[in-house]
């Protein structure tokens, strides 16, 4: 594998960790990130949402959240999700404050909202090493369901982008034939760290 | 590592670069380089230099990576050791040209460092003297060859990925020549300091560099970089190039505003639907496009001002004006302290030629940056109040500067409020005109008061308050209401933006001049101008005097604003306010305001508020005067003024009165005026509340409204109530439990309250939410009720209702979707004891009901039919016959017909039938373990069981036939187990025969369970069946094994009815051809014609007993309609006409069906024998068994024995003696039936009958006794009374020789024959 992949999504807890674990077990080099200001999940209700911060660890947040209602949050797919999440690493990681994870060659984004947030915020770094990186953004609803989707097709894509020499060349073809395939529409920009 | 070089670290170095050289393997190779650059970078120059050569050395490894990690390397040693630039510069030129696109880009991105590095050195160098090392200037020279070089490839046509990185290249060059003007235009104090290099710092003193020059390059280059992206060059590039040169493009206006008015006209004509031509990928460059512009639009430089009108235009086109309002809002906070802005507003609003929509955004524009200014003028007003009250302690200087920070901070505010505006002002009807009227004539001030009043007193009072009404949603939306002070302050900007926004443009312009003119007026300006502030003003005046003596403090007169600005979110009410005033609202919230604010502002003096009410009341006078003056003093603005005074008169009594005694509402309610209907209602009291009292009230709200429903029932238009009601249980926060509220008013009479309505309006509710694209957690969360409310009305309709009730059917089908807790409660009900609940006493009408659901489901909702029809079919092979026999009636009737699910269905129960015969053979073995232990411990036993049975569905199958094993604590549990199985396969048989085969094939390897399963059901199933072609056809070619199944079928379709001529066709075709077994002709034996049947006797007579008896049965009853098929005569005749050894029979066989003949003596009657007796004597030769039958026949109906002797005299004429075995029979009767056979005796001729007499000595002397009579005597030949020894001659010794030696030959085989008669009829008997 020759590039460095990173999933962003807004809280780093269902899109991109779902498209992490994934691209991890296939032995691609990958991270994952949230955009948002902290980690939001679902809680008893609309107006009383888990919020925590990045870099609480996931078994932190499972216990939290298994103590509170292990019924609740098992059923609405949270605890699995977040079982799911610390057997791929320690906590939720923010975009944003990334900067000594090192460079990434693909970013993968689902939505579009963090795709902007992802590219203001490499627009705002100091774009020193002129070192290409391809910003990807697939849509992908907020759901567990959808996000398996996701994941997959990320993954599809991602084999595609290594099969090829250097992507600067063919990533518009890439990303046709993986559109008239999924019928799904992409949106990428190329940035520089 | 000083100086010289450490010679341990260099050996290291060398072998370490040796060992990249000859690793032959890339991972351990790369590995191995990176070490070295660890190691290297770590040397100081001298060694470095040495070593320099090796790494270039490196370059000449063919693998990309390498060379890649090499110019790395060597890049980096370059940034550390500028010195070797000369070296490096001409190698990182090579680079450029490999072949492998990674390197050539690695080169480039070196570059750009060496070279920003080299410029700064350079550049500082010159600061501090005048003379530049010629090191230093080859360097240079070098760099500036490779930036020409890397020129190049940016501007060269054609696309790829060096490309994009050269053309970054070109940006970071354009910077680095171009002044920064955010930058530090001083070079840093000491060299090292890290600082960003700012060309800005040579200011042309620089020896060298030339910054003239240096800037003009950079224009030039970005010239060439702006062509790229002009029509028609841009039609040639990638999305790719597109995507790198706006961003690039942007970065550079974005850090260098300068060319803000090159790059923009550029970006802005690119036309996004267009400029891809070769196809495809629109979405990112088009994005691109947007950010580029949007980040464009934040730019706060003044030269990008006059780009936004264009800017905003432009996004509006691609669909991002939202972004860009807030974009231009934060710029807009940036700006706020800036004065010339304001000029800017007007000026903007000159220019005007543009497009529609570009005017549409700039008339936006204005207003929006009016309102701001005026929120400024106001911020700036109270500024101006905060110094004159300066003496006084700080609060309300405090105060005033939260006032500045929120002015900002309301602009969000603001521009909502704009959009919602320009929303609504689109439609146009007499109301709006109406609206537009009033509008106008409020914008013309004092002069229109009378015609406002004489408009308004001329229309009606209707249609007055629709305008009130459209005014109204003009408003911005609902301010939380958290904090008091806060809230204060930032309604109070409201008041003057908002107010402001409702005016035409025209008339924002003057003031926009006037308030420039005297910005310190301009607030009060303005709000003489604007009638609702003025009102403000009035009234805060009227306040004051209330204040005055209540003792209160000046922010009093902030708070009374404040709460003004609530009503003044009115503004339309407030017009309305002008003639007819009735501002009892605004005392009442006074009330309420004072006491709030007086308890934070307790120790605040007096005099502050003396200062305050002077200080306002002074300025409004100012106020007035400047108006005055600058109407022209004339305008008629006494008007006003009296106004104001009447109503001062009329008020403070009032507020006085309400203020004492405190009974807010009831005053104002009786004091207000037809009109102003509306308004008690905005002057309810503000009371804070803690969040569990407003839940509390919520709640309480909440249940009166459902209570109100209850009653309300009747009065109809419930269509739009129930929405209502729905929307409300939803629409409050979650925790106050309102859906259980809803959920239990619905269920308490769901017929009565529409629960159905009801339940699906909070369903789609509900559903709208989670599957709104909003953030995960609120998606889930509204999923997770959906589910509960769903769940629990579903349990509800199941456990209250009768089985035969449909809600809950309905409820399912209309429901948005069903998620799997709802399956699962479906699943429960069709196949009970699933789950762990205890049987319903009512569970067989639940199945039904249960059924019928899912059956209207799968019709009904075709996402979910698969699961449907999976809990239908679990309930096909469900362990209770009852529920079972349910099921398959709806998946065979119903189901199965539905084209799309029929294959399904099929494939279901063909693998449910094999499972019953593949199981069955593991299940032999272990049932009968298992039923001795399950008793015992059933749950411990499970696990094993499961693990034994092997078949796909084993799991489930294994666990319910357990449990129907455990039940049938019988002899033969496999039975019910297969019929479980089965049924529904056979059910299907029914619906499309060609299925039947199916079970012919299982049959031959089906246990014994499974086969009498199979024969239990197949006379029901044949017979619903009936016969058809493809019955037929699996008939006619039965796989082997099957004969028995195929026997059944043939006696099922033969039973009561006459086999068409088909399947006899086919039966016999199959017995000629395939299955030489008669036996499958037995069923149809009635049917064939006689002469076949003859034809067939041999066979039947060879069956097994029991068959061929069976057999005979159908031959002598024959069919209904054309009677027996041979008569019981016949029958006998044909037996008779057996040959063992032609027909290959055994003789056994033969007399076997002779004695079955013998044993229905009803049918087999006495006549009947004497008729088949007279018939096979007549045949010759004689039968074999003729003798035997004779004899049996005696034996059965001895009344047979006169028509036996004429029988055996006629054996006499015909020679019976030369039949040997016939013979020894026919003396074996004459013994038998003496004394009558004797006359028959006597007709022998003379041999024969001593032949007879010699072997049967028992007949000799009754028959010489008999002859001996005289009668009989004289009758007699000689020859014969000589045989008798009554010849007087005597008899001679030779003749009885003679006769002796005649009969000699025969009289071994006589003797077997009498053996063998005797034998055989022992076992007859």
């Amino acid at each position: 594998m020759k590039f460095r992949y990173a999933m962003v999504c807004s809280s780093n807890q269902n899109r991109s960790m779902e498209a992490h674990c994934l691209l991890k077990k296939q032995g691609f080099h990958v991270s994952s990130y949230g955009t948002g200001t902290h980690v939001k999940l679902p809680g008893p209700s609309l107006r009383e949402p888990n919020v925590y911060d990045f870099g609480t660890p996931y078994k932190l947040m499972f216990d939290d959240l298994r103590r509170k209602d292990p019924d609740l949050y098992k059923r609405n797919g949270i605890l699995p999700m977040l079982k799911r999440n610390l057997s791929v690493k320690l906590a939720p990681q923010r975009w944003q404050d990334n900067a000594a994870d090192g460079y990434f060659d693909i970013v993968f984004t689902f939505e579009e909202k963090v795709f902007d947030m992802v590219l203001e915020d490499l627009h705002n770094r100091d774009q020193v090493l002129l070192k290409s990186v391809l910003v990807i953004n697939l849509e992908v609803k907020d759901n567990h369901e959808e996000a398996a989707v996701g994941a997959r097709l990320a993954f599809d894509l991602c084999e595609q982008i290594e099969a090829v020499e250097s992507w600067e060349d063919s990533i518009d073809d890439i990303l046709t034939s993986f559109e008239n395939k999924h019928r799904r529409k992409l949106m990428y920009s190329i940035s520089f760290y | 590592m000083v100086g010289i070089m450490n010679p341990v670290s260099r050996e290291k170095l060398a072998s370490l670069s040796n060992s990249v050289k000859f690793a032959i393997d890339l991972g351990p190779k790369l590995e191995l380089c990176r070490q070295l650059k660890r190691d290297l970078l770590e040397e100081d120059a001298a060694a470095l230099s040495e070593f320099l050569s090796h790494i270039f050395d490196l370059y000449s490894d063919p693998s990309g990576p390498v060379r890649k990690l090499a110019t790395e390397i060597i890049g980096e040693i370059g940034v550390k050791h500028l010195e070797f630039v000369p070296e490096i510069a001409p190698f990182l030129i090579t680079v450029l040209e490999d072949a492998t696109p990674a390197v050539a880009r690695q080169s480039i991105s070196c570059s750009i460092d060496l070279f920003r590095h080299t410029l700064e050195k350079i550049a500082i160098q010159g600061l501090h003297s005048s003379e530049l090392d010629s090191d230093l200037e080859s360097s240079w020279s070098w760099m500036l060859k490779l930036k020409e070089k890397i020129y190049s490839i940016a501007f060269q046509p054609g696309s790829g990925g060096v490309k994009l990185v050269a053309l970054k290249f070109v940006e970071a060059v354009i910077l680095l020549y171009t002044p920064n003007p955010n930058g530090s235009s001083e070079p840093p104090p000491n060299e090292g300091t890290p600082i960003e290099f700012n060309i800005s710092w040579l200011r042309g003193r620089h020896p060298f560099l030339n910054v003239g020059d240096l800037s003009i390059e950079a224009s030039q280059r970005l010239v060439l970089l702006l062509d790229q992206l002009r029509f028609p060059t841009v039609k040639s590039l990638t999305t790719s190039m597109i995507v790198v040169l706006i961003n690039s493009l942007s970065a550079i206006a974005k850090k260098r505003p300068a060319y803000y008015g090159r790059i923009l006209p550029v970006l802005l004509s690119l036309d996004p639907p267009s400029f891809v031509i070769k196809g495809v990928h629109v979405y990112g460059a088009n994005n691109a496009l947007k950010n580029a512009l949007l980040s464009c639009l934040q730019c706060s430089h003044p030269s990008a001002a006059p780009w936004r009108d264009r800017l905003l235009g432009a996004l509006k086109e691609m669909e991002a004006g939202g972004l860009a309002e807030i974009a231009l809002n934060q710029v807009h906070k940036v700006n706020g302290s800036v004065e010339d802005e304001k000029d800017h507003s007007s000026v903007i609003k000159e220019e005007k030629p543009m497009t529609k929509a570009c005017d549409a955004a700039g008339n936006n524009v204005g207003r929006k940056r009016s309102g701001t200014e005026d929120s400024c003028d106001l911020a700036e007003t109270s500024d101006v109040s905060g110094k004159r009250v300066r003496s006084t302690p700080s609060v309300s200087e405090e105060s005033t500067k939260e006032l500045n920070r929120n002015t900002s901070m309301s602009q969000g505010d603001i521009s909502s409020a704009q959009s919602t505006t320009r929303k609504v002002d689109v439609d146009t009807g007499p109301v709006q005109q109406l609206v537009a009227m009033f509008g106008a004539l409020v914008a013309q001030g004092e002069k229109a008061v009378g015609s406002l009043g004489i408009l308004i007193s001329s229309i009606s009072a209707d249609l007055l308050a629709e305008v009130v009404i459209a005014n109204m949603r003009n408003l911005p939306p609902t301010h939380s209401h958290t904090d008091a002070d806060d809230e204060l302050l930032e309604d109070m900007c409201i008041i003057g933006s908002n107010t402001q926004a409702k005016y035409p443009s025209s008339f924002l312009v003057d003031v926009v001049s006037l308030s420039s003119t005297f910005p310190p007026i301009a607030a009060l300006l303005n709000s003489q101008q604007s009638v609702p502030n003025e009102i403000v003003i009035q009234k805060t005046e009227v306040d004051e005097e209330v204040d005055v003596m209540a003792g209160l403090n000046s922010t009093v007169a902030y708070a009374g604003m404040a709460h003004e600005a609530e009503n003044a979110l009115l503004p339309g009410m407030e017009k309305i306010d002008v003639p007819t005033p009735s501002d009892i609202p605004d005392v009442s919230n006074l009330e309420s305001g004072i006491p709030g604010l007086d308890s934070s502002f307790h120790n605040d003096g007096l005099s502050d508020a003396q200062a305050a009410s002077s200080l306002v009341s002074t300025d409004l006078e100012d106020a007035s005067q400047e108006q005055g003056t600058s109407f022209g003093g004339k305008s008629p603005l006494h008007v006003l003024p009296s106004i104001s005074i009447e109503r001062s008169e009329e008020l403070s009594p009032k507020a006085a009165v309400n203020d004492s005694s405190g009974v807010v509402s009831s005053t104002a309610t009786s004091v207000v005026s037809s009109h102003s209907f509306v308004l008690p209602k905005m002057s309810a009291p503000v009371v804070n509340l803690s969040d569990d009292q407003k839940d509390d009230v919520q709640k309480l709200a909440y249940i009166r409204i459902i209570e109100a429903y209850k009653q309300i029932a009747v009065a109809g238009g419930s269509q739009v109530r129930s929405s209502l009601l729905a929307y409300l249980g939803v629409e409050l926060p979650s925790e106050l439990d309102l859906q259980k509220l809803l959920r239990e008013h619905i269920l308490s009479d769901y017929i009565n309250h529409e629960g159905h309505e009801l339940t699906l309006r909070v369903l789609y509710r509900l559903f709208g939410e989670a599957e709104e694209e909003s953030d995960f957690f609120s998606c889930t969360t509204a999923a997770s009720a959906y589910e509960t409310f769903l769940l629990a009305v579903a349990e509800t309709l199941r456990d209250t209702f009768p089985p035969s009730d449909k809600s809950l059917s309905k409820l399912l089908g209309e429901a948005p979707c069903l998620p799997k807790s709802v399956l699962n409660l479906l699943e429960c009900l069709c196949s009970p004891g699933i789950s762990e609940k205890a049987e319903d006493s009512q569970s067989g009408d639940r199945v039904t009901q249960g059924l019928s659901t899912v059956w209207s489901l799968i019709l009904l909702r075709p996402p979910i039919r698969d699961v449907c029809l999976k809990i239908a079919l679990q309930s096909a092979v469900h362990h209770l016959e009852e529920v079972r026999m349910k099921a398959i009636r709806l998946v065979a009737n119903k189901l199965y017909p539905l084209p799309s699910i029929s294959q399904q269905i099929e494939d279901f129960a063909r693998e449910m039938l094999l499972s019953a015969v593949n199981i069955d053979a593991a299940e032999i073995t272990d049932a009968e373990g298992l039923i001795i232990e399950s008793h015992k411990d059933s749950e411990l036993e499970r696990p094993s069981h499961e693990h034994q049975s092997m078949s796909s569905t084993g799991k489930d199958i294994s666990a319910v036939s357990h449990q129907s094993e455990t039940y049938q604590s019988g002899s033969s549990p496999s039975v019910p187990e297969a019929q479980r199985c089965m049924s529904l396969y056979f059910a299907l048989c029914t619906k499309k025969h060609s299925l039947f085969g199916q079970i012919f094939i299982v049959y031959s390897s089906a246990s014994k369970a499974v086969k009498q399963a199979i024969h239990r059901h197949i006379p029901i199933l044949v017979r619903t069946m009936g016969l058809s072609s493809d019955l037929l056809e699996i008939i006619s070619d039965p796989p082997s094994g099957s004969e028995n199944l195929l026997m059944q079928v043939l006696q099922t379709l033969t039973e009561g009815t006459v086999p068409s001529a088909e399947l006899i066709f086919t039966i016999k075709k199959l017995f000629d051809s395939k299955l030489k077994d008669v036996e499958i002709l037995v069923p149809v034996l009635p049917f064939l014609p006689g002469d076949e049947v003859l034809l067939l006797f041999p066979y039947l007579v060879n069956l097994p007993l029991d068959k061929f008896q069976a057999a005979l049965t159908r031959l002598l009853q024959g069919s209904s309609q054309s009677g027996p098929v041979l008569s019981p005569a016949e029958v006998l005749i044909a037996i008779h006409g057996i040959d063992p050894e032609r027909d290959g029979i055994p003789l056994k066989k033969v007399t076997d069906a002779c004695n079955a003949c013998f044993e229905q003596r009803h049918i087999f009657t006495q006549q009947i024998l004497a008729k088949v007796l007279n018939q096979l004597v007549e045949q010759i030769p004689l039968p074999l068994l003729f003798m035997r039958t004779v004899l049996q026949a005696i034996g059965a109906f001895p009344g047979l024995v006169g028509f036996i002797m004429e029988i055996l005299s006629r054996l006499v004429s015909k020679q019976i003696w030369k039949y040997p075995k016939l013979w020894v029979g026919f003396l074996k009767c004459a013994l038998l039936t003496k004394p009558q056979s004797f006359s028959v005796l006597l007709q022998l001729p003379p041999p024969q009958l001593e032949n007879a007499l010699n072997r049967t000595a028992a007949l000799k002397a009754p028959l010489v006794a008999h002859a001996s009579q005289e009668n009989i005597r004289t009758s007699l030949p000689r020859s014969v009374l000589a045989v008798l020894g009554l010849s007087p001659e005597s008899q001679s010794s030779s003749q009885v020789q003679t006769s002796q030696a005649h009969t000699g030959d025969t009289n071994n085989s006589e003797k077997d024959a009498v053996a063998e008669i005797s034998k055989e009829s022992s076992g007859a008997s």
